[in-house]
């Protein structure tokens, strides 16, 4: 049994998250995105040299980049699904103001395995060579003899992200971590970083967790930090707790229009609050959107 | 969305009864992002014509969810109200063996004449007017059984002669470019709009009409198209929904998601 991992979010960021680093987050479309460590991030204006998503990022990546804290992003999708395209995301692109390293899920898939494993590169399925994408992205792909064949295939670089931030829905205050709903790639990501600030909706006893021990997705020797924030994906969802808060997202995605409106909603949602007055503001709402399940 | 004035469907169930008829007993299905319309056709398809096909949502990686109900999002938790799940990692695994799936659900910002797809960029990668969201998993069009486009948006701004940004492969470059890549997957097979359904020429591999929907001319997906499209006349209608059909889809939506 481990010792306790247990601080507050402010605590993880200012001690795990150095300037500049090369982060990931976790979490996939509209759901599981780890919110509050991300506002807690922006709150103490760390920058991130190197940003990489899940195949899908949402509000995990448009956030911070509204926040003018992303140099260079490794990634599949910015969106916001049915909502439509990430306006940061999409502005920083259309004007120049982010690198973007072009990418498909394939390849991040992959990439974290090889990166997990220490592999050195990875070769990818032939056919992903038709698409563009290894065009202009010549850091993530390249092109090498298969030894076996002759044959020339598209290869791809290992990830290994300095930090993760992960959702999990419950875990051990060691950090063994239970993901209730879809696990998305974010066990994958978990093995292939080097760090792994864990947040979490509910902290229970190791023995509840141990109960299933096949059911833990990330074991607590991976883990750096957990931090327990009920509501901390909000407006995202966090499986099997609560959906995704709609009416929230839709006034993000118009303030964001324009770089003004970002600022309105950066200082209403994230400068001039903590994370605990954040929950407490939202806790009606969250309470409305849990699942019911029977 | 408006109901059609001739029956009690609306264009988007329309839709979903036309995918599902192209989904056939035993085959396997993959979709991506707000996928509503093929998830509500693979479950139509499942409790009528084919109780033994297959599909995985989205990022949730469900098999078989039970659409109760039908949700926007591919990511929902409510997806896995389902036969099971597997981890989205196995289903990258299993695009890339290549021989599981037979379907593969997608779409673009810009759709070509060879049913090629964008997600990226329109204008140059470096300088994009608009950004799109990215492709996700859609290179691997290039190694599935059959490719099934769908489209809310059948306009000459994304039916374009080439896509400015290829991020999923349909026929490339046309016959002799698809002949020489010898990739594993068959290729764009059918494209289904809110004005009709289109085909491929098998000798140019270029997109033709198949069937109009009711209330709809050539003349009018013609203009909508901003590539010179194959007709045959005279153009057929599209099939009608049954009503059986409306009904399990009502029955699957209460949210009206395809109203």
């Amino acid at each position: 049994m481990g010792a306790s991992k247990v601080v507050s979010a402010s605590d993880a960021i200012a001690n795990f998250v150095p300037d500049g680093a090369f982060l990931t987050v976790g979490g996939m479309h509209l759901h599981n995105n780890p919110m509050a460590l991300i506002r807690e991030t922006i709150r103490q204006g760390k920058r991130v040299k190197t940003l990489l998503t899940s195949p899908c990022g949402a509000m995990n990546a448009d956030l911070l980049i509204g926040a003018g804290l992303v140099e260079e992003i490794i990634t599949s999708y910015v969106g916001f699904e049915h909502l439509g395209l990430a306006p940061n995301f999409r502005r920083q692109a259309e004007q120049g103001g982010i690198r973007i390293f072009e990418c498909d899920e394939p390849y991040i898939t992959h990439g974290l395995y090889a990166g997990a494993g220490g592999l050195p590169f990875i070769p990818l399925p032939k056919g992903l060579e038709y698409s563009d994408i290894p065009k202009v992205n010549t850091r993530s792909y390249t092109f090498v003899d298969n030894p076996f064949t002759g044959e020339r295939v598209l290869a791809g670089a290992p990830l290994m992200p300095e930090v993760a931030f992960i959702h999990a829905q419950i875990s051990d205050a060691a950090g063994n971590a239970v993901l209730l709903g879809a696990q998305f790639l974010d066990r994958l990501m978990a093995l292939a970083s080097k760090h792994v600030i864990l947040q979490v909706e509910r902290i229970v006893p190791t023995s509840e967790i141990s109960e299933h021990p096949m059911g833990t997705t990330i074991p607590a020797f991976l883990v750096d930090a957990v931090v327990e924030v009920r509501g901390g994906c909000h407006p995202t969802s966090s499986h099997a707790f609560y959906s995704y808060d709609e009416e929230h997202l839709r006034e993000y995605l118009n303030k964001a229009r324009d770089e003004s409106g970002v600022e309105e909603y950066l200082t209403q949602y994230v400068h001039q609050t903590t994370e605990n007055a954040y929950q407490q503001s939202m806790a009606e709402r969250i309470s409305a959107l849990s699942f019911q399940e029977g | 969305m408006s109901v059609n004035q001739v029956g009690e469907y609306s264009v988007a169930e329309l839709m979903v009864t036309v995918l599902a008829s192209q989904l056939h007993d035993d085959e396997v299905a993959i979709m991506g992002t707000a996928s509503a319309i093929p998830q509500a056709a693979c479950r139509l398809a499942q409790l009528t014509h084919a109780p033994n096909f297959s599909y995985i949502a989205g990022g949730t990686c469900s098999v078989n969810p039970y659409q109760q109900p039908l949700v926007p999002s591919a990511c929902d938790y409510r997806l896995l109200r389902a036969e099971t799940a597997v981890p989205l990692s196995d289903v990258v695994l299993m695009e890339g063996r290549g021989d599981v799936f037979d379907i593969f659900f997608a779409g673009g910002i810009q759709i070509d004449a060879y049913g090629n797809c964008n997600l990226v960029a329109v204008g140059s990668w470096e300088n994009p007017r608009p950004r799109g969201p990215g492709s996700v998993g859609l290179p691997f069009l290039s190694r599935v059984g059959r490719v099934l486009i769908y489209t809310m948006s059948h306009n000459p701004r994304t039916f374009v002669e080439r896509v400015d940004f290829l991020s999923g492969p349909g026929f490339l470059d046309g016959p002799a470019s698809w002949e020489q890549a010898k990739l594993m997957g068959g290729g764009p097979a059918m494209v289904v709009t809110p004005l009709c359904t289109m085909t491929f020429n098998p000798d140019t591999l270029r997109m033709k009409v198949a069937t109009v929907h009711p209330g709809v001319t050539a003349e009018q997906v013609q203009e909508a198209t901003g590539f010179q499209l194959e007709v045959e006349e005279p153009v057929a209608t599209t099939p009608l929904p049954t009503h059986q059909q409306i009904e399990i889809l009502r029955a699957m939506d209460p949210d009206g998601l395809l109203r």
